[in-house]
């Protein structure tokens, strides 16, 4: 796609997704952080599911700026040729305007992944999350960065932009995302190994099968033991997030949307 | 003592004199000898030394090397060109591979019911080969040599076990039963001095698939030798289907789209699917056949946190770490290209049935199994009719394969390349396109017509 070509798909991708989302009203939970977006974006997906949510959430790598908002609006697409563009934006365009909305209790799952300044921005011209999850801030993707603080720079911008009465959680062992928690205007809960954290991890244990957690939960203090079958750290802060949407979204959907309609 | 040193090498000198041999080169190939000690035993493999005589004809039909014919996805080739672009492709990663990557391939991994931690037990490699070399160094010790691997099987294992300073033993597989493992021969190999077992699953060149069963025994053998089983698994993306899972296909489409989806993905075993085995499980995984990737020199190889630490260590010496820009185009690959993959698939299955069509019409020369993975055929040649042809303590096989590329002008690999129940066997590749299919196999039949 030449770069003119790739601006007007941009420009009506975006536009049609805005549509999408003013007309919908999904509840967006937004993942964002330079590592482990994916595997804490299928936790949320997951434990909303075992909730009976009406759960979406993007594919793959489709977490830019043409990515998204073809996730938003539920379109899948690989890049192709002039006419393969044309009709996703037609699908597009149908999905936006729809005359009746297929679903009204959407929660949709977006990961938003960033390579230069000012990304966030023009992805927060699309969407504006309600929860809002955040990672880490590392090296990878860094080479259009001069510093981290750049890119937790842009993560602040993505704190900011919540919409009110809505929800951080962050990665309390990663300082710059700590950090970041002063910026809050909503409410925040931490989660890690940090003894500040309020879901914290309290002992691991490497099994044959996979890993077994103690998890201190919040404000219960209670501690409850995880099983998972994966290997590796960052399956650990995919389990502690799972379990703070397990326990901040304990109502049924209906209820919860007409919560948050109001 | 002096003298009768200097009797002995006046005698030798007389006697090389006498026989016209050069004391020169003698004493030339002495030194390469003591130099060389470990490369001598190493030979530069079959596949290679053919397709170098192949390239001498003019207008050979290479079935030999196992090549794809497809060129890489466009989409992949986009994605190493705008890594160039953005700059990120000159520079070393870090030796385990881009974390993006490995990421990837961890999220690739639990699709197929793998599951290992991309920060700790997965590595990018260049290619499965350096992957396996580095995995064989690491292993391999004085007191612990011997690696044990089934016959016929990739001809660059024996190879790369020697690099390693180990011996490859060899176990016959089963022709007659779809060259199956015989767990007997297999315990008999074993020793105090093994090391590990290499399983190349689907197998090349016979494109057979090993059962779930003798998997299993060969996990129970080595679990209680404690043996590591190296496991190569690049062809798993290109299974066929057989003609009873075409008509359940078919029926489910006519009857529920969805069911049609969930017969499409392939139910491949693979050992490294049980946790408990994981700490004796080092499974490779390369991109150049199921990607059309052979130039990009990408792969990767994972196991238990335990084992991946040691061999970080060798690949790091060996290669630093695999070639970046091949690592932004795996990225691509592994995340966008299960479409292509599937097209491949059914090209090949379609140029496997062409070639089997040509061999059954050359029944009385050439019998075969219908190989339901990988881009090869096996098939064994009627000896008996090339008795007279057959020279002692030379390789049939070998002959023949040189006879047919000198006369016929089709280059083959000849199956003793593949260890020792290969031989009288040849390998065809209908990785080529179909063009080449045609036009070698038509070349095959007429050579064995002037018989």
């Amino acid at each position: 796609m030449n770069k003119f070509f790739k601006k007007i798909v941009q420009f009506f991708l975006k536009w049609f997704a805005k549509i999408y989302i003013w007309r919908i009203k999904p509840h967006i939970i937004v993942i964002a952080g330079t590592t482990n977006r994916h595997w804490i974006k299928e936790a949320v997906a997951i434990t909303l599911k075992e909730k009976n949510f009406q759960t979406r959430m993007n594919k793959k790598n489709f977490n830019a700026e043409i990515g998204l908002p073809l996730s938003i609006l539920g379109i899948n697409s690989d890049e192709n040729n002039f006419w393969h563009w044309f009709k996703i934006i037609f699908q597009a365009a149908k999905k936006a305007f729809r005359s009746k909305p297929p679903i009204l209790n959407e929660f949709l799952v977006l990961e938003m992944a960033i390579d230069r300044p000012k990304g966030i921005k023009y992805l927060l011209s699309i969407v504006k999350p309600k929860t809002l999850i955040l990672t880490t801030v590392t090296m990878i993707y860094a080479e259009n960065f001069d510093t981290l603080d750049k890119i937790a720079l842009e993560y602040k911008r993505l704190i900011k932009s919540l919409y009110r009465h809505g929800l951080a959680i962050l990665n309390f062992d990663d300082e710059r995302i700590k950090s970041l928690a002063e910026f809050s205007e909503n409410r925040v809960i931490s989660y890690g190994f940090s003894k500040e954290a309020d879901f914290q991890v309290k002992g691991v244990k490497k099994t044959t099968n996979g890993q077994e957690l103690k998890i201190q939960l919040y404000p219960s203090r209670q501690i409850r033991l995880v099983k998972i079958n994966r290997f590796g750290e960052h399956h650990i802060y995919a389990a502690l997030v799972k379990e703070i949407i397990r326990e901040n979204f304990r109502i049924s959907a209906p209820d919860f949307f007409q919560q948050m309609r109001g | 003592m002096f003298y009768l040193s200097s009797l002995i090498f006046y005698c030798c000198v007389s006697f090389l004199n006498s026989k016209n041999i050069d004391l020169k080169k003698v004493i030339k190939s002495g030194i390469i000898l003591l130099m060389f000690s470990r490369t001598q035993k190493i030979q530069l493999s079959t596949i290679k030394q053919m397709e170098l005589l192949a390239s001498k004809i003019p207008d050979v039909v290479s079935l030999a090397q196992g090549i794809p014919s497809f060129d890489t996805p466009e989409i992949i080739k986009k994605a190493a060109i705008k890594a160039l672009s953005r700059g990120v492709a000159g520079k070393y990663s870090l030796t385990y591979g881009l974390p993006e990557l490995r990421e990837t391939i961890e999220q690739k991994l639990a699709e197929d019911k793998m599951y290992y931690d991309y920060e700790k037990e997965i590595i990018a490699t260049a290619g499965s080969i350096e992957g396996i070399t580095a995995t064989l160094i690491s292993i391999i010790d004085k007191q612990k040599n011997e690696v044990v691997l089934f016959s016929p099987s990739y001809v660059s294992y024996a190879e790369a076990i020697k690099v390693a300073g180990g011996k490859p033993i060899f176990v016959n597989l089963n022709e007659q039963s779809g060259w199956g493992v015989d767990i007997e021969k297999l315990i008999k190999k074993i020793n105090g001095q093994t090391v590990a077992i290499i399983v190349c699953n689907p197998n090349n060149p016979t494109g057979t698939i090993f059962s779930k069963e003798d998997l299993f025994k060969i996990a129970e053998i080595a679990w209680k030798k404690k043996l590591f089983i190296i496991c190569d698994e690049v062809y798993k993306d290109f299974i066929y289907k057989t003609e009873i899972e075409i008509d359940k296909n078919s029926e489910a489409r006519q009857g529920n789209n969805k069911l049609e989806k969930k017969e499409d993905k392939s139910d491949f075993f693979s050992l490294a699917q049980i946790p408990e085995l994981r700490k004796i499980i080092i499974r490779f995984f390369s991109l150049s056949k199921a990607y059309a990737m052979t130039g990009w020199r990408i792969g990767f190889l994972h196991s238990d946190e335990e084992n991946v630490s040691e061999i970080i260590k060798v690949h790091d010496s060996l290669v630093t770490c695999a070639p970046v820009i091949s690592q932004y185009a795996a990225m691509m690959a592994l995340d966008f290209c299960d479409k292509e993959v599937r097209e491949f698939c059914k090209q090949y299955q379609y140029r496997r049935d062409l070639i089997c069509g040509y061999l059954d019409e050359m029944a009385d020369f050439l019998s075969y199994q219908k190989p339901n993975s990988s881009y090869f055929v096996f098939p064994k040649i009627n000896s008996q009719l090339f008795e007279k042809k057959k020279k002692r303590g030379e390789s049939f096989s070998w002959n023949f394969a040189k006879d047919l590329l000198d006369k016929a002008h089709v280059a083959v690999v000849p199956g003793v390349a593949f260890g020792p129940s290969g031989e009288d066997h040849i390998r065809l590749s209908f990785g080529r396109r179909e063009k080449d299919i045609n036009e070698g196999m038509k070349r095959i039949k007429e050579y064995f017509n002037h018989k």
